[in-house]
């Protein structure tokens, strides 16, 4: 491991009430500007967050149509700009995505940058509004343009199946929305609600923006405060504290659909987030069981059974969830259940050799350490600290995961219980 | 070694013909943590009839180049995986119609990860027990593929375009097809397409090239290879039009997809006129359908596309296309829209300050790219591959007019040319 980590250095500073966090770096040849808004994943709201999301990104007061807006962008050297929705444990993150060349490698000498966030704050300041409420045929449409999405989501059988058995471990809790909403609300969302929810989240919620680029920090700082005047109190964080039960029967849920390959998923609670002193051994406790190509699963379930073409386990890190998806013959259903319970069984064990362990630590530490050659890497890690209430700093992780044990992978091991096992299959065979 | 510096993106890249024929290129990014080396071959799934090193014509089953691939990374007392995880490294590849890439991104030891890319895939071992067992892992890879409605409306619209030629077959052949496949066939695609002098290697990262470039030197000049055999492929004659208007097929789905292509009928362009073509057809599509388009407008307006909508198109000298399509409620009415809207553009013509702002676009987009070391590494190769340089995209682009383009819709916008494929819910309930 070599000895000095570049830490992920964002320079944090409050303008206008909004948290904005700036890195000046001389690797990319892009200014990448992230806005993220925070609010507690809820019934209530879900639908409605979504659905803002995709019509804010139709309209502004200075771009009434569509058209004009994505003109503008492409006159921007083809600027990067999309608005949407993640799901961030029982948080749903509206994010604001905008990117643009810098213009030191253009042969025009506009500033790119400053442009760029007027564009943000147009998005977040001036929206495009008539008597109080979103234009009409933008709603409309955007109703109908996200119906197709959530209903589309049969067309990726893998994310279907996680989706299924999210929801079905998950009953109760708010982790178990689709973080696209649910079509049954649409109907019932008018343009003023989605104003009165837009204004609510822009001058209330927690606000976090990202600067990343070759930039200079006093020029964006200024730029903001100009360009993006939301009146706003201090923000607060939210406090969020994600539900798990405790109760624990292993579920089996099997739906049928038209497919010829069944997915087999299985959800675990881990009970360790990310804000957990546990958390660096979990990492290598999944790395070892299902991270990797040299992971218990790939090579018991896929190299020797030749049951899988992909058997991966996968962290959920503010909701302390792990997931397990393979996709498998159907007639191979117990077989290849049996083999995955072997496998956590001998993590239980600490039937883990010192192979297994340097190698996981190895392409764990890689996988942080590519963080740092993307700027969406960089605005993640830093958010995912700011939002779980423990920064931390790359280096800490790193050394985190380069000494977690055995022992500190069996106490894992004792935390993470099987809760749904979930089976996507064909439509023959007995019912 | 060969220094070539692109002033406009501010790229550096080295570059040496190594002894035995292997082309080395290396493009060291300042700043960066990571570093990434794609090793290549110019052999893919489209190449399955030939003449092997002794001259003897062959037919070898569809899919064998994936299955190679995947073979590639078991040794007799190693698992190549498992000795880059050691590293630190991750490693894939992958098979595509013309070429097959294995790589590997990496943080430190990148001297031992060159070493490994550079030895596992010059030292073939095919047993007949792995073939075998490599038969349930690639089926299983296969039954997931046959069950993605958006690789289904590709794969089906390659059939509808494409008669005879053999980008028509599937990447990892089928079920039936890899039961055929033996080790001695394996070792015989080896033979013949995995010298030196038939592949690539491109290095591109956080490091020093003339120590990277010496040690690729140094592990090449240790291996022994054969001379380089001169590659014949045999390809079927294939007609300029579409084999057939339509193509349907069944799988669940949300809304039904649909995908329009329009072959094109000229082959055999190179280099700069290879790229020129691409980069024109490439600004006429935007211009054409992209999201500030009138047409993406009107089409999105009447709810006959969704935020799926998207275009590209592929170019390579034997076979080039354009695809553009989606997600519908209504696949036969969106066809003929798209159809409509075309034949008026062509005779509105191309307006002069969408052309400008297409272009700005393109050039914006491009360099945006070079952020992504992936990027390059899988774009570098295949820019090579036609003879043509990544980062000489820009003046290429900027030299090309309004005038090139309107040219260039006339010639490519043809109904002859195109075909359909369509993937709808075989009942309504799903």
């Amino acid at each position: 491991m070599s000895a000095n980590i570049a830490e992920i250095a964002f320079q944090s500073t409050q303008i206008n009430g909004m948290n904005v966090h700036i890195l000046p770096t001389g690797k990319f040849k892009t200014t990448t500007i992230v806005t993220m808004i925070e609010q507690p994943l809820s019934e209530e709201t879900v639908t409605k967050t979504a659905l803002l999301a995709m019509v804010m990104k139709r309209a502004s007061a200075r771009f009434p149509e569509t058209k004009q807006l994505r003109a503008h962008l492409d006159f921007l050297y083809g600027a990067i700009f999309d608005v949407d929705v993640t799901k961030k444990g029982e948080r749903q993150i509206l994010q604001i995505y905008m990117e643009v060349p810098n213009e030191k490698y253009l042969s025009q000498g506009e500033s790119l940058l400053e442009q760029a966030i007027e564009f943000v704050g147009d998005m977040l300041a001036r929206p495009r509004v008539e008597n109080g409420a979103f234009v009409e045929k933008y709603v409309a449409q955007e109703k109908e343009t996200l119906r197709k999405r959530i209903e589309s989501l049969i067309d990726d059988k893998m994310k279907y199946a996680n989706q299924r058995v999210t929801e079905e471990m998950c009953k109760g809790e708010p982790f178990a929305l689709l973080v696209q909403g649910k079509v049954k609300d649409l109907p019932g969302i008018s343009g003023q609600d989605l104003y009165r929810h837009f204004t609510e989240l822009t001058t209330k919620n927690p606000i976090h923006m990202f600067v990343v680029g070759d930039v200079d920090q006093k020029t964006v700082e200024q730029a903001i405060a100009k360009h993006i005047p939301l009146n706003r109190s201090q923000a607060e964080s939210l406090n969020i504290d994600q539900t798990a039960k405790n109760e624990h029967k292993e579920n089996e849920v099997i739906d049928r659909l038209e497919v010829n390959q069944a997915k087999l998923n299985i959800g675990c609670r881990t009970h360790i987030t990310y804000k957990d002193d546990d958390y660096p051994a979990l990492l290598v406790y999944n790395g070892v069981l299902g991270g990797f190509p040299h992971s218990k699963l790939f090579v018991n379930v896929r190299e020797k059974q030749s049951l899988a073409y992909y058997a991966v386990s996968r962290l959920e890190s503010h909701k302390g969830i792990m997931m397990i998806m393979s996709g498998i013959d159907v007639n191979n259903y117990q077989k290849a259940v049996e083999i995955i319970k072997q496998q956590m069984e001998s993590m239980r064990k600490g039937e883990i050799t010192d192979e297994e362990m340097s190698q996981t630590r190895a392409t764990l530490s890689n996988q942080f350490r590519e963080l740092l050659d993307s700027a969406r890497g960089m605005i993640e890690f830093t958010f995912n600290g700011l939002i779980s209430g423990r920064k931390r700093q790359l280096d800490e992780l790193l050394k985190g995961i380069e000494t977690a044990t055995i022992e500190d992978l069996k106490k894992v091991a004792e935390k993470v219980a099987i809760d749904t096992i979930y089976l996507l299959r064909d439509k023959k065979g007995e019912a | 070694m060969q220094t070539t510096k692109f002033e406009q993106v501010n790229e550096t890249v080295y570059q040496e013909t190594l002894a035995n024929g292997l082309q080395v290129f290396l493009v060291p990014k300042q700043g960066f943590s990571k570093t990434y080396a794609v090793f290549t071959t110019r052999y893919g799934s489209i190449d399955s009839h030939f003449r092997t090193r002794d001259g003897k014509e062959i037919n070898v089953p569809d899919g064998i180049a994936h299955f190679l691939e995947h073979k590639m990374f078991e040794k007799k007392d190693r698992d190549v995986m498992h000795e880059f995880s050691k590293n630190g490294a991750s490693c894939n590849a992958f098979t595509s119609f013309n070429r097959t890439a294995y790589l590997f991104s990496c943080t430190e030891k990148l001297d031992d990860n060159l070493n490994l890319l550079l030895d596992y895939v010059q030292e073939p071992y095919f047993t007949d027990a792995s073939v075998e067992k490599e038969k349930g892992i690639i089926g299983q890879e296969i039954t997931m593929y046959d069950d993605n409605p958006d690789w289904k409306v590709y794969m089906n619209l390659l059939k509808a375009m494409y008669k005879d030629y053999p980008i028509n077959i599937e990447i990892a052949g089928t079920i039936e097809t890899i039961s055929h496949i033996t080790k001695e066939y394996l070792y015989q695609c080896y033979e013949t397409f995995y010298h030196p002098a038939n592949m690539l290697l491109l290095v591109v990262g956080s490091f020093e090239p003339e120590a990277v470039m010496k040690l690729i030197r140094d592990n090449q000049s240790a291996k022994e290879f054969p001379p380089a055999p001169q590659i014949t492929r045999l390809f079927p004659e294939e007609q300029p039009e579409p084999a057939q208007p339509k193509i349907e097929a069944a799988l669940p789905v949300g809304l039904p997809k649909c995908m329009i292509g329009i072959k094109e009928r000229e082959h055999g362009l190179t280099k700069e006129a290879l790229l020129k073509r691409e980069l024109e057809t490439k600004l006429l599509l935007d211009i054409a359908f992209g999201t500030s388009s009138a047409i993406y407008e009107r089409l999105y307006d009447s709810e006959l596309i969704t935020e799926s909508f998207d275009f590209d198109y592929s170019s390579e000298q034997d076979y080039a296309y354009t695809i553009l399509g989606g997600d519908t409620p209504d696949p036969e009415r969106l066809v003929e829209t798209i159809q409509n809207e075309i034949e008026q553009l062509k005779q509105k013509g191309i307006d002069p300050d969408d052309f400008e702002r297409a272009k700005r676009k393109k050039i914006g987009n491009f360099l945006r790219s070079l952020n992504s070391v992936e990027f390059i590494a899988n774009q570098f190769t295949s820019f090579k591959f036609n003879g043509n340089d990544l980062f000489a995209v820009v003046p290429t682009l900027e030299s090309i007019t309004r005038e090139d383009v309107e040219k260039r819709m006339k010639e490519h916008f043809a109904a002859e040319q195109m075909a359909v494929s369509i993937v709808r819910s075989a009942s309504p309930q799903e």
